[in-house]
């Protein structure tokens, strides 16, 4: 194909909108093979240029609503599933000073491996608010996404061999710490050894020494059951030991590039843990 | 009903389910296994080592400090995420399971612990 007609047909498949139509009008934008559901995310925004609520449902859980006019982010108008959303949700109009933690929200809401849904609806006022808002090509530029590649097409296949390389490579150093904060506060205590996230801990004190006491003695133990329950010894992996896992107590451990998580979990903690473990290895 | 026709129905209830198979931990063996994807013998014994590892120190000491002797698993990884239950009146018999992330993992942990128990009491 000729390059330049690359853009023009990437900006075709974008309005192309006759892809799969769920529940309520959802129309599919990103199946659960996408590398990169976010920047379907981004060219939907992109797409659209009449003053729009763009309500998007990420597989894992997670939910979006957000006010777009002249290819730029308005307003966050609601958040599900994605946590440090207040700050967004508070702005009257996002602006520069929002976009850090706008792109931390769109990147938490829209996990690898799951497929991403949108519902399209007036935004209900004049589009007299297109000067302000974020852009989304500033967005795009700071995720180094293209916006103009064809979808499907986010990152060369040789960069990523194989679905677990693929997901691997997703993981962010801060991994550990962003899946204790998604589990919140079932996770009544934890302790992060090693890595990016050393000595990062929540809960009681003499729970977390305990934990601390522990890691000390038997965290080079810890580490080879993890390798031994594992698909790949020394990678990302996670162990959760409970009576029941849907009522009360459990123990945690899990690693991540060079740092092990260590916690207590209480009550019916199966019903977070997969959208936990999802939403933390999400490229952050 | 059978340990097959039992495991079965799991997998029909669970389209996330890859694997569920019946284990004998103390042999480490797997005695019965459906799925919708086919696993090596190699994968099969993998699995169940995996299984005994799980339910093994050093976590399960601290486990059982603190609450306990556990008897269900949770691993998770990049790929997907292995469930392994043990029965807590016949201790050798385990269920392993392999799902996708996206699973109900507490409706599909109440599920297995049921058919567990149906089959660890030969019902």
């Amino acid at each position: 194909m000729n390059k330049a007609i690359i853009p023009i047909m990437a900006r075709l498949q974008a309005l192309q909108t006759a892809s799969q139509i769920g529940l309520g009008g959802a129309r599919t934008v990103a199946q659960v093979s996408d590398r990169q559901p976010l920047a379907a995310l981004l060219r939907e925004v992109n797409e659209t240029v009449l003053g729009r609520t763009l309500a998007f449902t990420s597989g894992a859980g997670p939910q979006l609503t957000l006010e777009v006019a002249g290819r730029r982010v308005l307003r966050l108008v609601a958040a599900e599933g994605v946590a440090n959303a207040e700050a967004c949700l508070n702005a009257h109009v996002l602006e520069d000073a929002n976009k850090d933690d706008l792109i931390q929200i769109l990147q938490a809401a829209t996990p690898r491996g799951f497929d991403l849904r949108v519902i399209s609806q007036p935004i209900g006022r004049d589009g007299d608010e297109v000067s302000v808002g974020l852009p989304v090509a500033l967005l795009a530029d700071l995720l180094l996404i293209d916006l103009d590649t064809l979808p499907g097409t986010d990152e060369p296949a040789e960069e990523e061999p194989s679905a677990p390389v693929e997901a691997e490579v997703a993981v962010s150093g801060a991994a550990l710490q962003r899946f204790a904060l998604q589990i919140g506060p079932s996770l009544m205590a934890w302790l992060i050894v090693g890595g990016e996230d050393d000595g990062t801990f929540a809960g009681p004190e003499e729970m977390v020494s305990h934990l601390g006491g522990f890691l000390d003695t038997e965290g080079e133990g810890l580490s080879g059951q993890l390798d031994r329950v594992s698909s790949t010894p020394g990678g990302t992996v996670s162990l959760v030991l409970g009576a029941s896992l849907q009522d009360g107590h459990s123990t945690l451990c899990a690693r991540h590039a060079g740092g092990l998580l260590l916690g207590l979990l209480e009550g019916d903690t199966a019903r977070l843990l997969p959208r936990a473990w999802a939403l933390a290895l999400a490229k952050g | 009903m059978g340990v097959n026709e039992t495991i079965g129905k799991v997998i029909a209830a669970f389209p996330q389910t890859r694997l569920v198979a019946f284990a004998d931990l103390a042999a480490s063996m797997i005695l019965v296994s459906q799925g919708k994807d086919d696993f090596t013998q190699e994968a099969l014994d993998r699995l169940v080592l995996q299984a005994r590892a799980s339910f093994d120190d050093p976590l399960f000491s601290l486990s059982v400090e603190a609450f306990g002797e556990p008897h269900s698993a949770v691993v998770m990884e990049t790929d997907g995420i292995r469930v392994f239950l043990r029965s807590e009146t016949e201790p050798a018999d385990a269920l392993c399971c392999i799902c996708d992330h996206s699973i109900d993992l507490a409706a599909f942990l109440a599920r297995i612990r049921e058919t567990l128990d149906q089959i660890s009491s030969g019902g």
